[in-house]
């Protein structure tokens, strides 16, 4: 029998015990509660009511007003890219007229094609669809070749002034195609003749070719690129074709903003992009025409990325700077001689061979230096396109016209030019055309050939080589595929003042008429490409034409800036600014 | 004198069409077609063909002519032949910027040069006039663009203090672009120094020598007063015959500054025009110079008038 005491002892430890357990657990609040103790005595039992506080484990419902509130963002400045581009002013924004490089760096990222270049990648082989959903399906029906593309759902056309953003369907396609095809609204018209468009549904368009083209030549029209960028019919009617030209509205990851004239092109980016909301908020793109100016911006922080010279010298002082990085891209533009046929003694194929043989190609590389500049043994470029004759295609076959100046000296001797002869000669100022004519003129000097080199501008000599003025034209230029080299300098539908389709076949040849036509209508690959190159071959056995390099792109930017894509080409000449590119601090 | 700035208006007629009508013939005499400029080498004869006939390029020339001598009559500049755009609004946007930076050059011309010419002519065959001097022919012998490269590389790229690229923004904040006028009228102002800086030394070291200022001296006057209200008065106006013709000319020395600075202007617009072969842009732009010209050249007669009572007599 235990005693008050001891009962008394045991429940106070017990009271304790629970107390320690309490604290432990949730926090309750207290409780009075009345307790009925028994109370045993020696010899009687009492009952006593007694008031015991006890903590027990009590759920109670609390109500609380919790305010959540967004975790506030730090204020960032705006992501702009700051591009500073070799050009005096703007040309065109309208992707049908932008034939110079700003212009095309700038539609570029204003548009899309219903396929594209992969960026930072313009071979064939890595086109992809754009506004397509898929590449296109081709079939032959009666004699003509229709493709037919069904278009991506939900691209939506750039909002403009009072017109709201719409949604691009197989209409605004056949009209931008009709208006590339139309030589009053298209400097690239040319390129469709003979092609018939159709909306078949809101996002089917067929195109009817009269002649067949293999997927070579078909796909480079309806891509990102000269004609086949798709603009919104609503704004091009809305504003017309003049005012397009400074208010451009397309689909792509960047909109137009704001144009201060002399100075900048503003884009701002296109949230509804269908690949996804762009990183960068806008660009910003400058028109500075010396590079001295673009140099010291990019230095000074005011730009992130510029155009350069295509110079090594310029690419190994850059890259020394610290936070510069320097690339150097294709495509690269083909500096190719041409001989004028027609002028005495270049009409005799023995005399152009010395000249050839005169030549060090090594000597004009030596210029630019490499990577800047690479050499090419055919007009068109083995590296970037289909059909080109590599270095060892052309020596296996002992047309490489590797520099032998005493040979040279013995052809000239042989065909009556023993005391060499002179020539007169015009080249733009721009240091790619000039310095290859100042070494040509020393190269030449050497077996005995006195040629005359008077510099005039650009556009003058751009107008005056068309009215046949030199008999030697060097000429740099990139074109999308062999069909369209060899066609505009070769064909003899584009002689020079009186083919019947003027163009720039400057040596006025004649003789690669048919194989070129064939290879524009075989759709089988190999065969074709097989054709472009007997028709290069055929060129330099009669020496025509003595290709010497291609000069790539060069482009500066501070180390923080990312393209979003590794940069092996891009046609227009430029890295490529897309919803990808980033750039940190 | 109201008759005398009439008369010189109505002279400005002549000569502004005089300028016109060769600048009409003499682009159209430059080998080069704003349509293949405007194209590109890529564009086919056929579109170059149908750009030429839209730009009204296949017109006879006489039709030309008088069409555009029109829209000037009535103040309409026309319309790029390349872009479209309104020349006259392309103008409007730009020609603040070349007046801001002419004035800003000028300011800092005499304001700089002045004061120094004087201090030379003053303190004569000493440190300080041999420094002057020899500084002053370092400037004139200076090419304008290859100072400008060298301010940018010094307070641009390695100081940071100041920006190289742009105009800023006058419409919006015209405060701010003062920041960037400093560079570019830093460049033309310290040439223009260079030469006022010689001429006042010149004008002053003569007038230092004649008998007036002598007895200025013998009266008692301070030599402040001296030089001020009675030297510099007179040797004053040689300087505003050269100061009239430095911003006549500044017009056109802004093409090279505006091009390194890739700053908005008149003179930008020029070279692009020229380059463009835009014939339209080409025409507005050298009329408005040689208004300017004609204007800047009344102004400074009539300055001069001021100075000296005996020629407005």
């Amino acid at each position: 029998m235990l005693s008050r005491k001891t009962l008394g002892l045991l429940f106070s430890l017990g009271l304790v015990l629970t107390l320690l357990l309490a604290g432990c657990g949730a926090t309750a609040e207290p409780q009075t509660i009345i307790q009925t103790v028994v109370v045993e005595k020696e010899g009687e039992t009492i009952v006593e009511t007694v008031e015991v506080v006890v903590t027990q484990e009590v759920e109670v419902p609390v109500e609380k007003e919790v305010v959540v509130t967004a975790t506030p963002e730090p204020v960032t400045e705006p992501k702009i890219l700051r591009v500073g581009q070799n050009a005096a002013d703007m040309s065109s924004l309208d992707p049908h007229f932008a034939t110079t490089t700003e212009g095309r760096a700038l539609v570029d990222m204003i548009f899309n094609g219903l396929l594209r270049y992969a960026p930072g990648n313009g071979a064939f082989e890595a086109m992809e669809p754009d506004l397509a959903a898929d590449y296109p399906t081709m079939e032959m029906v009666d004699g003509t070749q229709v493709w037919t593309f069904t278009l991506r759902e939900g691209v939506m056309c750039h909002p403009a002034g009072a017109m709201p953003a719409y949604e691009l369907t197989s209409e605004d396609v056949v009209y931008s195609l009709e208006k590339a095809a139309n030589t009053e609204r298209s400097a690239y018209a040319g390129e469709y003749t003979g092609m018939a468009f159709e909306a078949v549904d809101d996002y089917t368009v067929k195109i009817t070719l009269d002649v067949p083209l293999s997927p070579v030549l078909f796909y480079p029209k309806v891509a990102n690129y000269s004609g086949g960028f798709i603009v919104c019919k609503q704004a091009v009617e809305a504003l017309g074709d003049d005012k397009f030209k400074t208010n451009p509205v397309g689909t792509g990851p960047f909109m137009f903003a704001k144009y201060s004239p002399q100075e900048k092109i503003e884009l701002v980016a296109n949230p509804d992009y269908f690949r996804g909301a762009p990183k960068l908020d806008g660009i910003e793109y400058r028109y500075m025409a010396d590079v001295a100016s673009r140099e010291a911006g990019l230095l000074a922080g005011e730009l992130d990325v510029i155009n350069g010279i295509p110079d090594v010298q310029w690419v190994d002082k850059m890259a020394t700077e610290e936070g510069i990085d320097v690339d150097v891209f294709g495509v690269g533009e083909v500096a190719t001689v041409h001989f004028n046929m027609t002028v005495p003694p270049l009409d005799n194929p023995e005399v152009r061979k010395a000249l050839a043989y005169a030549m060090d190609r090594d000597e004009f590389l030596a210029l630019f230096g490499e990577p800047v500049a690479e050499n090419v043994y055919s007009p068109v470029p083995a590296k970037f396109l289909a059909g080109g004759l590599t270095q060892e295609e052309v020596e296996g076959l002992g047309l490489a016209y590797d520099v032998d100046r005493d040979l040279a000296k013995q052809m000239l001797a042989d065909a009556g030019y023993a005391d060499g002869f002179a020539l007169e000669v015009v080249t733009s100022e721009m240091t790619g055309y000039r310095r290859i004519y100042e070494n040509m003129q020393a190269q030449l000097a050497e077996v005995g050939v006195d040629l005359t080199v008077n510099v005039v501008d650009h556009s003058t000599m751009h107008a005056q080589i068309r009215e046949d003025v030199n008999p030697i034209v060097v000429y740099i230029a990139w074109r999308p595929n062999a069909d369209v080299y060899l066609t505009r300098f070769y064909h003899s539908d584009s002689i020079v003042v009186t083919g019947a389709k003027p163009d720039t076949n400057f040596s006025h040849y004649d003789q690669i008429d048919d194989l070129i036509e064939s290879a524009r209508a075989a759709t089988d690959a190999e065969e074709q490409i097989q054709l472009w190159k007997d028709a290069q071959i055929k060129l330099l056995e009669d020496m025509v034409t003595y290709p010497l390099h291609f000069q790539q792109q060069v482009y500066g930017r501070r180390s923080g800036v990312d393209y979003g894509h590794d940069l092996v080409s891009v046609l227009a000449l430029y890295p490529g600014v897309d919803e990808m590119t980033d750039m940190t601090e | 004198m109201l008759r005398y700035i009439l008369v010189r208006l109505l002279l400005a007629i002549p000569v502004l069409l005089a300028v016109f009508t060769l600048v009409f013939l003499v682009v159209r005499i430059i080998p080069g077609d704003p349509a293949q400029a405007a194209l590109g080498d890529y564009a086919s004869k056929e579109a170059v063909e149908a750009l030429r006939e839209r730009m009204g390029l296949n017109e006879p020339i006489y039709v030309q002519y008088f069409r555009y001598l029109g829209d000037l009559v009535r103040g309409d500049l026309g319309d790029s032949l390349i872009t479209g755009n309104s020349i006259s609004e392309q103008v409007a946007y730009v020609l603040p910027y070349t007046l801001e930076l002419t004035f800003a050059s000028v300011l800092f011309g005499t304001v700089l040069g002045i004061p120094l010419g004087m201090l030379t002519a003053v303190k004569r065959n000493s440190f300080l006039d041999y420094a002057g001097r020899v500084l002053s022919l370092a400037g004139l012998s200076i090419p304008a663009f290859y100072f400008a490269i060298l301010l940018i590389f010094v307070f641009s790229v390695r100081l940071g203090v100041l920006p190289s690229v742009g105009g800023g923004d006058l419409t919006e904040d015209p405060l701010r672009s003062l920041k960037y006028l400093i560079l570019p009228a830093l460049t033309l102002g310290l040439i223009m120094t260079t030469s006022i800086t010689r001429l006042t030394r010149s004008a002053m070291l003569n007038v230092l020598s004649e008998d007036y200022v002598r007895t200025a001296r013998a009266k008692g006057l301070a030599e402040g007063v001296v030089m001020f209200k009675h030297a510099l008065r007179s040797a004053l106006l040689p300087i505003v015959s050269v100061t009239g013709l430095w911003i006549a000319s500044l017009i056109g020395d802004s093409v090279l500054t505006e091009y390194v600075f890739s700053r908005p202007g008149l003179g930008k617009m020029l070279v692009g025009a020229i380059q463009q072969r835009d014939y339209t842009a080409l025409q507005s732009v050298m009329v408005i110079y040689a208004a300017f010209v004609v204007v800047v050249n009344l102004i400074t007669d009539l300055t001069y008038g001021l100075l000296d009572p005996r020629v407005s007599r």
